[in-house]
């Protein structure tokens, strides 16, 4: 491919080219998204007793070259740490020469070898330093923190981001064991949640528009077509045609129960013609098999009922969100109209070429009709509350109505501490219920937490990490703070579990593995390209992975 | 690895297998294997003929169809079997090699059969492929054509179609295009 | 040159081979025999692409220190947005070369050796000297093929024949990862039809009633190329044969009113396109060299046997036990040793098998790997493997060689190894 394109033709550019496996799944829209971002990375927070840091940052660094390769806007590494021979033997963005040197800034170096387009920059001074200046976090869309860190480093940092509403993923591996919790705002909507195909069909086939009713005229002599048109009837006018049928045997019914539904689809199938060399009519057959799954009457999601009586909807400021404004006005679409807009895809069927591309005119421009009437609220909404930064892109309105049916509001939840509020405990001992859950190892690492932190004040030395007794009082404070707050006892089959993951976080003395951490950057990188792009579903907002049993679970705490 | 091994042992000795492995030598491939089995559950009957231009190569084949029936009755067409080592995860590759009138095989020789395309599944077999093949000269399908005039023919004018037919399989011209002759 | 403390360097590593761990085996002895021996273990990487970038660099910090990669592809634009170790320049070169080169650099004291080239080029000596295999490919021939190979080698007498293959693969958000103990475990073959065929649209409807963007580009594709352009071979990296297909399929679309013809659709749908993202490879890459540390030191448990990721909403993960299939052409009929007298006819050698315990082949059909032995069916074949009934073993296969048999009574076939007495 490295022939220039040729002329009279309008290809894809370089860039195009280079980004076009991941255009494929989060397009121009994501694109760019990712290239208006810069990250945060706090790679390390000072010393533990005489180390530099024990927290080799792997993770970060991981999940940074999987931000870079794709082409995020940039990043800054945080980490006061300098490289260690430890470092090498781990982290693939350093190399020998780097030994001794400034870690932010010799990771930094190899990272932005990866990507020209990527603007990167490191810090040597210790995170809580730099957030006394109040226009340094402010710069960046998300922030990643390689713990084990400080107890009072990550409050202080989460609550400043949750104060200006940007996403913190937290991470930590010891050996074959990792975790990661996402804090997002209380609120943080999606839009292009990806929902598989299938499940985003919506045919009207039980309520049809008239234009869509109005088409069945083309198909009155279904009976007398000859055998070709007969096996070309799009099978969307097939079921139209014999709910018509249908309702002038059932006083005006259409069939509404299981047993219905099969009798009706025996009707459909009766219509077949059968006296052919194959022995049916492929378009009969989709009729067929679209009974169960097509003829059901609109119901809204629960999911989407609930964003509907969201305040965030109900009450709009000039300050909203866009998302909200167009929220508000797909709801006063549904409660006039009793269905969502229309998204106007139509499956591939059986058909003429011509009469497929009418009937998808039929659902294109209902969905055109209806998103008209969804921009003409929005633009009153945003005439009511004006002055507003600026009018909401119709392009915007029009990808919001295709997946109205799919959006999702995550009601973000802050970085989960043990002596957090009652959820997360409650969460934990529902978890710790079951045997094979991995919720221990999630403990596991709020112990190492806590040992970490009694390291870096000073209140323990360092070798704590590879003390039984530091690590048992640790469980036993665990368990004492999840059976005092939801007052329920810990069995003693659940106590050994927590331990033996706190032995073999032990036997690793808090140090990482490469795989694991490399395979960690990888699922936070996901998470993190969720968050920015806006896209997919991100996680809500744990997941712990066991290496041992290579399995993952996801938490909400 | 120790204890793998030590898992092995055990399955053999239950199992007490005499295996044993090769040297240098080449194993018969899983897709030679299949068609070996395939080519050997066959139901040819009188109207088909298979031929192997090399004997040992038994995923390269020609199979001649002498419809003894139908409109196509007294032709002799061939069609050439190329069945990669993937299969029978992709289904195996059938073209005419002759220039034939037909609504459903192309003037290049490309066959609409939706077995051999949409509808291949690995459980499906050779045989299944040469019923389906056959079935064309019986049944020529005029509703989801390749040879869209050749349809249309078949459509609108049965008669004038079995004409068609008659005189392409003797080489003649129809609509334009020369055919092959296929009586021989 | 900086001295590098390599006890110090490893340590982390280490820790985690010198001391025993909650659920690492009773029997375990950590220490510098199993560090030693994860040293030794020759490893092979098939493919250096978005997995085997991976791969390589995860092995390199795993303490691996000899290492083989295998690629036959040289580096396009595309591959930059995940595969780490390439950059701008290194397009046109050979993947396995710049990858070997770039990870040998960085991680001093390994060592990785390139092939550029087919898997199928190498026999079974090259594959015995390796310990384990890992892959990352995203073909499935080469997968069968590799496969299948690591069944045949399988030697009862001989433990080291036995080598596990570790494959992982991905598209878009999620992938997998799965350990394999050839004729032990589940092999790709049992696992076959996990992989969803490709999905295709009957030839008709792209010949005469296309309705989407893509059976126009199929048409231009599959049909109008071999009408307009027969003498030229389809290539989908030549990017003015892409551009005409491009072109040919926007006029059909246009003849049938078919909105959404595009270039990169058009890229899309001839060179099958999966999309590939950096970070669902290294997440599915780590899998399999998290395991590759495990299988070759024992330090935990590994994986039994399968691992599917999903990450579109939220990270979602299914770990269980695939299944081996008795009937599997490739595992479940593993090649029996017989001792044959060379001077036997292949007649009368057909005549024992009649009378073999495990099964009585009464109407066999046999080959080797190079020719067609006997095959009672279709008529003109068996005519033409006739005249080998007559002739002697010695004449026909090779002392140690390999026959496969199918017998109609039988739904499994056989495999023998033809030791000549």
């Amino acid at each position: 491919m490295t022939e220039a394109f040729p002329a009279a033709l309008v290809g894809p550019s370089s860039k195009e080219r280079k980004y076009d496996r991941q255009l494929r799944l989060w397009a121009a829209s994501g694109q760019q998204a990712l290239e208006e971002a810069r990250v945060l990375l706090v790679n390390s927070d000072g010393p533990w007793g005489e180390q530099s840091t024990g927290v080799s940052g792997v993770v970060g660094v991981e999940t940074l070259k999987n931000l870079v390769l794709p082409g995020i806007g940039g990043f800054t590494i945080v980490d006061p740490a300098l490289v260690t021979e430890p470092d090498l033997g781990v982290n693939f963005f350093l190399e020998e020469e780097s030994l001794g040197k400034s870690r932010a800034q010799e990771t930094c170096r190899l990272l932005r070898e990866l990507n020209p387009d990527v603007e990167g920059n490191s810090e040597s001074k210790p995170i809580t330093e730099l957030l006394q200046d109040p226009n340094f976090l402010p710069q960046f869309k998300l922030v990643l923190v390689s713990g084990p860190v400080k107890r009072s480093t990550l409050s202080s940092l989460s609550s400043a981001a949750k104060a200006l509403g940007i996403p913190v993923l937290y991470t930590r591996s010891v050996g074959f064991y990792s975790t990661f919790s996402l804090q997002l705002p209380a609120a943080f909507p999606i839009v292009e949640t990806h929902p598989d195909p299938e499940s985003t069909q919506d045919l009207r086939l039980l309520n049809p528009w008239p234009e869509l009713a109005a088409s069945l005229a083309g198909i009155s002599n279904l009976e007398t077509m000859d055998d070709h048109q007969h096996g070309h009837v799009p099978y969307i006018l097939l079921l139209l045609h014999y709910l018509e049928k249908w309702k002038e045997t059932h006083d005006g019914n259409l069939p509404s129960n299981y047993k219905e539904k099969i009798a009706f689809r025996e009707l459909v199938r009766s219509g077949a013609r059968t006296a052919n060399p194959e022995g049916g009519e492929e378009n009969y057959d989709e009729a067929v098999a679209a009974v169960l799954k097509s003829l059901n009457p609109f119901t809204l999601r629960s999911s989407l009922r609930e964003i509907f009586e969201m305040d965030e909807c109900n009450t709009l400021t000039s300050n909203s969100a866009d998302f909200w404004l167009i929220a508000s006005a797909i709801r006063d679409f549904y409660t006039k109209h009793r269905v969502l807009p229309l998204p106007g895809s139509l499956p591939d069927m059986k058909a003429q070429s011509a009469d497929y591309v009418s009937l998808q005119n039929i659902y294109k421009s209902k969905a055109r009709e209806d998103l008209a009437e969804v921009i003409e609220t929005v633009r009153g909404l945003e005439a009511k509350l004006s002055p507003r930064p600026g009018q909401i892109a119709d392009k915007d309105i029009e990808v919001f109505c295709k997946n109205a049916a799919h959006i999702k509001v995550i009601h973000g939840r802050d970085l989960p501490l043990l002596d957090g509020d009652t959820h997360t405990l409650k969460a934990i001992h529902n978890a710790l219920g079951d045997p094979e859950s991995l919720i221990s190892t999630f403990l596991g690492f709020n112990i190492l937490d806590s040992i970490i932190t009694e390291i870096q004040t000073g209140a323990l030395n360092q070798e704590a990490l590879e003390s039984s007794l530091a690590w048992e009082a640790g469980v036993d404070r665990v368990i004492q703070s999840l059976t005092s707050e939801v007052s329920a006892t810990i069995d003693e089959e659940t106590k050994q579990r927590i331990l033996r993951t706190t032995q073999e976080l032990q036997r690793m003395q808090g140090g990482d593995l490469h795989n694991v951490s490399a395979l960690t950057g990888g699922l936070v990188a996901q998470e993190a390209l969720k968050v920015i792009t806006r896209q997919y579903v991100p996680l809500d907002n744990t997941c712990v992975f066991d290496g041992i049993r290579s399995r993952s679970e996801m938490y909400r705490l | 690895m120790l204890k793998i091994w030590s898992m092995k042992q055990q399955q053999q000795q239950a199992e007490n297998a005499e295996g044993g492995a090769g040297k240098k030598k080449k194993k018969v491939t899983a897709a030679q294997l299949r068609v070996q089995r395939d080519l050997q559950e066959l139901t040819l009957g009188t109207t088909m003929k298979m031929t192997f231009p090399n004997p040992d190569d038994i995923l390269n084949f020609v199979l001649v169809i002498s419809p003894d029936e139908g409109m196509y009755k007294g032709g002799h067409f061939n069609f050439s079997f190329n069945v990669n080592q993937n299969f029978p995860h992709d289904p195996p590759k059938v073209k005419c090699t002759q220039k034939i009138y037909h609504p459903n095989i192309d003037l290049e020789g490309n066959v609409c059969l939706n077995i051999l395309r949409e509808d291949w599944k690995p459980v499906l077999n050779l045989n299944a492929v040469i019923v389906g093949l056959q079935f064309l000269f019986l049944e020529p399908n005029a509703s989801d054509p390749l040879n869209k005039e050749a349809a249309e023919d078949l459509r609108t004018n049965r008669e004038g179609f079995k004409r068609n037919v008659r005189s392409a399989m003797q080489g003649g011209m129809v609509r334009g295009v020369k055919f092959e002759d296929v009586l021989r | 040159m900086v001295e590098i403390n390599q006890t110090l360097r490893w340590k982390h590593l280490y820790n985690v081979l010198s001391r025993p761990g909650p659920f690492s085996d009773e029997d375990w002895v950590p220490g510098p025999e199993t560090i030693s021996a994860l040293e030794s273990s020759k490893i092979l990487v098939i493919g250096a692409g978005g997995l085997g970038c991976e791969i390589l660099k995860n092995l390199a910090l795993s303490g691996f220190k000899d290492i083989h990669v295998i690629d036959m592809d040289t580096i396009d634009i595309s591959n930059l947005n995940r595969q780490f170790l390439f950059r701008q320049s290194d397009i046109g070169k050979p993947k396995a070369e710049v990858a070997a080169a770039f990870v040998e650099k960085r991680v001093k004291g390994v060592k990785i050796t390139p092939y550029v080239g087919k898997i199928q080029d190498k026999d079974e000596d090259y594959y015995m000297q390796f310990k384990i295999v890992v892959c990352g490919l995203d073909s499935i021939e080469a997968r069968r093929w590799i496969n299948s190979t690591l069944v045949s080698m399988v030697d009862f007498e001989n433990p080291e024949s036995l080598k596990p293959l570790i494959d992982g693969g991905t598209e878009g958000f999620k992938g997998q990862a799965r350990v394999i103990l050839p004729t032990l475990s589940s092999c790709i073959e049992c696992q076959l039809d996990m992989h969803a065929p490709r999905p295709a649209v009957p030839l008709c409807t792209i010949a005469t009633i296309p309705r989407q963007p893509q059976h126009c580009i199929e048409w231009a594709h599959q049909i109008a190329w071999q009408e307009q352009r027969k003498d030229d071979t389809f290539d989908s990296d030549d990017l003015e044969h892409i551009g005409w297909i491009y072109n040919a399929a926007l006029e059909r679309s246009k003849q049938f009113q078919i909105p959404g013809v595009t270039f990169q659709m058009t890229q899309g749908v001839v060179k099958n396109i999966i999309p590939a993202i950096a970070s669902t490879n290294a997440v599915i890459a780590a899998a399999t060299t998290s395991e590759a540390l495990k299988i070759a030191t024992a330090c935990n448990p590994y994986l039994e046997n399968y691992m599917m990721y999903a990450g579109e909403e939220g990270v979602y993960t299914y770990t269980f036990e695939a299944e081996k299939k008795p009937d599997c052409p490739v595992c479940g009929n593993l090649a029996r040793k017989m001792t044959v007298d060379p001077n036997m006819t292949l007649e009368a050698f057909i005549e024992t098998l009649g009378e073999r315990p495990e099964a009585q082949l009464k109407k066999p059909s046999m080959r080797t790997e190079e020719k067609t032995l006997y095959q009672r069916f279709p008529p003109q074949l068996e005519e033409q493997t006739r005249p080998n009934l007559k002739l002697k073993l010695r004449d026909l296969i090779e002392d140690g060689q390999e026959i496969a048999v199918s017998d109609p009574a039988y739904t499994i076939d056989f495999r023998y190894r033809l030791d000549f007495s």
